[in-house]
């Protein structure tokens, strides 16, 4: 049985009730109708993920934001289902990576139902399927002017220690990074963020100068890091962050955790429905 | 050789040591692995090793392939290819199947080559001491 958990977000109520319509319509035309609950104040993510696995539902649709998604990755507490996603959110990052555009796409590919195994990252307890960035990466570098680029890459480095596979000490001098399981470039270097590996990426980026950022103001933007001269790759299963401590680590602008804090892959650990234009 | 040594080097490495990075412990991987900064412990992978000028090792290096043009307190086991840029220093010594030394590369250890490898290679030069005569 198929379990839509369908969350309003920050989308005004128009514009929800129109989406909730369409779903509706859509389900009942592809024959993918299930249960579907709506997330209140008095019913949280985390409790409607409970009650699907009550009822037995076996495929678990988050339809909502990609905080809605990781509201769900988060509440699964190792129970075994099938994830899917319908965005409501026309910038969603998830929907890009999964190549769900729209809710109709998303209801095609809930129906033409495209299971892939894919790795899971854990911080701190919570679950995660993209990246986490830390550093200047935290500062929305992606939206930021070529001025703003400038001043944020031309800060002072930061000196970071990074333990990896409980096997080595990473010390660096650099400006931050990311950890990425799958990333929005992902198709672009298949071995960088390659969900299926089994492992995380971790990139660090040292201080540039002004004509490297230009150069690379592109990369930049795109989160294409490993493009940059100097550029740190680690390729990993556990990522130990030691210092500065108190610094955040975020995912798609909301802090999730602080140094320090502990990253780590779960290998081939979620089944994931998948768009015919994913990005890995 | 030359051939698969360029496309060695214009495969991307999978794991990048930085100039300003410094480690501490063994360094294991699966991919090709580039190091531009400091790595005070062991060096692993199956596939290659390009270790650049600048970059300091102070502990051994096992790898399929091999192309130095840093710093190396330590021992170096190669099953593939091994290049020794002229910017190379070597305090260690050497195995591998095929060695290339490149003018101005400086090598102080013992170098065994080939399968199971038992012919001495002179220091420095890379060039093969004369076999010994047999008895006559």
């Amino acid at each position: 049985m198929h379990y839509y958990i369908i969350d309003q977000g920050n989308l005004p109520v128009e514009k929800f009730e129109k989406l909730q319509t369409e779903l509706s319509g859509l389900l009942a035309e592809f024959k993918i109708s299930g249960e579907i609950a709506r997330v209140t104040p008095l019913r949280t993510v985390a409790e409607l993920v409970d009650t699907a696995s009550q009822r037995g539902a076996k495929t678990l649709i988050a339809c909502g934001s990609d905080d809605t998604f990781n509201l769900m990755l988060a509440a699964l507490k190792g129970r075994d289902f099938t994830l899917g996603f319908i965005p409501f959110d026309d910038n969603s990052t998830l929907a890009k990576i999964l190549g769900i555009s729209d809710v109709f796409v998303g209801i095609k590919t809930i129906a033409g139902r495209r299971v892939e195994k894919i790795d899971l990252a854990k911080i701190s307890g919570n679950y995660f399927i993209s990246f986490l960035e830390f550093g200047v990466m935290s500062q929305q570098l992606k939206d930021a002017s070529t001025w703003q680029i400038l001043k944020l890459l031309s800060t002072e480095a930061k000196a970071f220690q990074i333990r990896i596979d409980d096997s080595y000490n990473v010390t660096i001098s650099g400006l931050g990074g990311l950890v990425a399981n799958i990333r929005l470039t992902s198709d672009r270097n298949e071995k960088i963020a390659n969900p299926t590996d089994g492992n995380l990426d971790l990139i660090i980026i040292e201080r540039l100068g002004k004509m490297q950022i230009l150069t690379h103001k592109q990369d930049i933007a795109e989160g294409s890091l490993e493009k940059l001269p100097k550029t740190t790759i680690i390729k990993c299963k556990k990522i130990e962050f030691l210092e500065p401590r108190g610094l955040p680590l975020t995912m798609l602008g909301r802090v999730v955790a602080k140094f320090p804090s502990v990253v780590e892959i779960i290998p081939q650990r979620l089944r994931l429905i998948v768009g015919k234009n994913r990005t890995f | 050789m030359e051939k698969m040594l360029d496309s060695d080097l214009n495969a991307p490495a999978e794991t990048v040591v930085g100039p300003s990075v410094k480690i501490q412990g063994d360094l294991n991987s699966e991919g090709n692995i580039k190091i531009e900064g400091m790595v005070n412990g062991k060096v692993k992978t199956s596939q290659s090793v390009f270790i650049v000028p600048g970059a300091k090792i102070t502990a051994d290096v096992l790898a399929g392939n091999a192309v130095i043009g840093g710093e190396i307190l330590g021992n170096i086991k190669i099953s593939g290819h091994l290049v020794l840029q002229g910017t190379a220093k070597i305090s260690g010594d050497i195995t591998c199947s095929v060695l290339r030394v490149e003018d101005g590369a400086q090598f102080s250890g013992k170098c065994t080559m080939g399968n199971g490898g038992t012919a001495p290679v002179s220091n420095g030069t890379g060039k093969r001491k004369p076999e010994l005569e047999p008895e006559e």
